[in-house]
């Protein structure tokens, strides 16, 4: 993923899940049925919301980080993708987790979650530890 | 550090974790999914108990809303918040004792009983261990081993909430008062907890009742908790420890798994069954394993295998006698509370187990505290989810709107804690099958309560209503009075308990100051739980129509001595004038007669 794309759609993931919350918000005003009386979807969309916006800050934060440590582009392509998609991933895994929810659990979905989260983790491991001389063979 | 390597070491690094992640859940989720133990049938009856705690894990907002009920304070150890009871030094002195009620030397809440004016000689003195009950009045338990070890035993004396007062347990059961001085009857509702209360105040109770008379009683949880609805959830909380589990069964396909009762989910026949183990009398098949093991009903199954509801005719083994019958009305309805299944199994509404159940109008969590009642079918909305306003429209019978479905269709006809009640079992009014009876209150008078049973029955027709044609001629009593105001004076100890309780409802539509005069004459009732009905009755009136009585009433004690009772009653006629009956003696007579005839003991 280039870096403007990743910058793009980062910014696009924050103000999707920060509309979200505009959503959340409203119905809690409006009181609307499904949401103020359903306390285990309401935790969980709340959880998607603020996950899918922190991340998407994150993502912002992980592509700043890969220019300024001048990653190697070969790391730096992958590490916005995972980065990308486990943010989205989480934020998604936890509002579709909500909104599909069993009686004590959020639903199957919310198995997205953690995976999503493992790859944000790598991507911020990555960015952390690789460094511009890490140049792979098969790219350099 | 150098991250140079294989080709793919980068995905292999950023995107590994969460494939293997992904691959394990997978495979987790499959096994999970295979796996019998997981979704196969749980034998529950021999499951654990695990208590409302572990309930609350998972479920946060059931158990909050439980935790708001009456049904969780059931029964409580006798501390703290559960103590309504003051226990600092209050006295109450009935049928020649006193008891005396306060704290031991470290707090322990205590109750002493001794012969008035004989403070040295003790008939009873105990520690509280426990408290029964804390919406209408709090009873109160004591370790004693009177007859066998390990016994418990209630109290006669109880907190009556609302009054704010202590009561004596003869007066709420209805039951002559007496001899005064009599230990015997002062007794009288010392009762057994280990075979007695134990059952419906507790969850999961086994009393342990062993044959050398001792007990070795043992409560799943105390009070009414999830698992007297729910039955033991031993098992079901040991399949959902695995959460692949618990999430796979958000589907709703695989949610219901029977590893747990749910009421809700139920018929209104098996959802029923679970608030009649309690609120429905019942014989148990077996008492011998009741008594050792409990009652063996296990929410979900036919209550019908370890018990039958009693019912007006119900024999107990090979014996000809009905010993229930004067629970219940000529009709076969119910007159006493904890018969509210029975009703309902008697209403056509309820259609054979297909129709109106118990959940249609009550919720144990979605709910107000008292009565229960669902929010989401407030006022008649159970009513009108079959009957609706094209069959019957909101103001038929020439009753308007206000008048809820209930107020005639669900009369107070019923007696229990200390109160009248609504009747469970939903009929149609038909004074006219009554009148010349006057064995049986009915819904029209117990509103209307200057009235007789034939304007009654002549009103069904004017007003369009349905109703048979009387079967009988008017009694002489008939000409006398209303029919409220001749069981108030000359019906069984129930009329006239209920007489009181109609005369005091704020819906009835008769002039207060007549009510009131007519409730002074149940003030001398033989029967204390009748004279406690009045005086409460009378205080209601007075509080909506006559502050400046308020003071007059109050000097009124149910259970003082006769000779006071009557200086305070005289005070009340001065002000409210004679009874209907004054100079009618050999009405009054025939009407006491009447009464006298009619001795009722309806006690536990």
């Amino acid at each position: 993923m280039s870096a403007d794309r990743h910058l793009r759609l980062s910014i696009a993931l924050v103000a999707i899940f920060l509309a979200m919350g505009l959503w959340l918000e409203a119905m809690y005003g409006l009181r609307a049925e499904g949401w103020v009386d359903d306390p285990l979807r309401r935790e969980f969309l709340r959880l998607g919301h603020a996950h899918g916006a922190l991340l998407g800050l994150v993502n912002v934060a992980l592509g700043w980080g890969c220019e300024r440590l001048a990653t190697p582009a070969a790391w730096a392509t992958k590490i916005r993708l995972a980065a990308w998609v486990g943010a989205s991933l989480v934020g998604v895994g936890f509002v579709a987790g909500g909104l599909l929810h069993g009686p004590t659990d959020p639903g199957l979905p919310i198995l997205a979650v953690p995976a999503g989260a493992l790859m944000v983790l790598t991507s911020s491991v990555a960015v952390a530890l690789v460094r511009p001389s890490d140049i792979l063979p098969s790219s350099g | 550090m150098t991250m140079a390597g294989r080709p793919r070491a980068a995905a292999l690094v950023l995107f590994g974790p969460a494939a293997l992640f992904a691959v394990a859940a997978m495979c987790v989720a499959l096994w999970t999914l295979a796996d019998d133990e997981a979704w196969g049938p749980v034998e529950r009856r021999e499951a654990a108990v695990v208590q409302s705690d572990t309930c609350a894990r998972c479920h946060p907002q059931e158990h909050a809303s439980w935790h708001r009920t009456y049904h969780r304070t059931m029964t409580q150890l006798a501390e703290g918040d559960a103590l309504l009871a003051p226990f600092a030094g209050e006295q109450l002195d009935y049928l020649g004792f006193r008891a005396t009620m306060d704290r031991g030397p470290e707090g322990q809440p205590r109750v002493r009983i001794e012969p008035l004016g004989e403070p040295e000689q003790e008939v009873f003195a105990a520690d509280i261990a426990m408290t029964v009950g804390s919406h209408r009045y709090q009873q109160y338990l004591a370790r004693i081993d009177r007859e066998g070890a390990g016994e418990v035993w209630r109290l006669p004396l109880a907190w009556h909430v609302s009054e704010g007062r202590w009561i004596h347990l003869n007066g709420a059961f209805l039951e002559p008062e007496g001899n005064l001085g009599s230990e015997e009857d002062y007794l009288r509702h010392l009762s057994r907890w280990n075979d007695n209360c134990v059952f419906c105040h507790n969850t999961e109770p086994r009393p342990g009742a062993d044959a050398d008379g001792s007990f070795s009683t043992q409560v799943g949880e105390i009070g009414i908790a999830c698992e007297a609805c729910h039955g033991p959830a031993g098992a079901h909380v040991e399949r959902h420890a695995n959460p692949l589990r618990r999430i796979l069964a958000a589907d709703s396909a695989l949610e219901q798994d029977g590893s747990i009762a749910d009421p809700s989910e139920m018929g209104a026949d098996r959802s029923s069954e679970v608030c009649g183990r309690c609120h429905g009398n019942r014989i148990a098949r077996d008492l011998g394993a009741v008594l050792r093991d409990g009652d063996g009903f296990l929410p979900g199954e036919e209550l019908a295998r370890v018990s039958r509801p009693i019912f007006a005719d119900s024999v107990l083994g090979e014996s000809a006698e009905a010993p229930f019958a004067e629970r219940f009305w000529p009709d076969g309805t119910p007159r006493l509370s904890a018969y509210e299944y029975q009703g309902l199994l008697l209403s056509a509404c309820h259609a054979g187990g297909e129709g109106l159940g118990c959940g249609s109008c009550h919720s144990m969590h979605e709910s107000e505290p008292s009565m229960q009642l669902r929010r989401d079918v407030r006022g008649d909305a159970t009513c009108r989810s079959c009957h609706d306003e094209g069959s019957i429209p909101p103001a038929h019978g020439g009753h308007s709107e206000a008048v809820p479905c209930a107020a005639c269709h669900m009369p107070r006809v019923t007696y229990g804690l200390v109160q009248g009640m609504i009747s469970h079992r939903i009929t149609s009014p038909d004074p006219a099958a009554l009148v010349g009876l006057d064995d049986q209150p009915d819904a029209c008078t117990q509103c209307h309560v200057d009235r007789s049973r034939s304007w009654a029955a002549e009103g069904m027709a004017a007003l369009g209503l349905r109703g048979g044609q009387a079967v009988a001629s008017p009694s002489v009593e008939e000409s006398w009075g209303s029919r409220v105001l001749l069981d108030l004076y000359g019906g069984d100890p129930l009329q006239r308990v209920l007489a009181a309780d109609a005369l005091a409802q704020r819906s009835t539509p008769v002039d207060a100051e007549l009510r009131m005069r007519w409730l002074l004459g149940a003030l001398e009732d033989e029967y204390p739980a009748v004279r406690f009905a009045a005086a409460r009755g009378l205080a209601q009136v007075a509080n909506d129509a006559a502050p400046g009585l308020i003071a007059k009433v109050g000097a009124y004690d149910f259970l003082a001595p006769v000779d006071v009772r009557l200086g305070a009653v005289d005070a009340l006629r001065e002000v409210l004038g004679e009874d209907p009956f004054a100079g009618q003696e050999e009405r009054r007579r025939s009407l006491l007669e009447h009464q006298e005839r009619q001795l009722l003991w309806i006690g536990e």
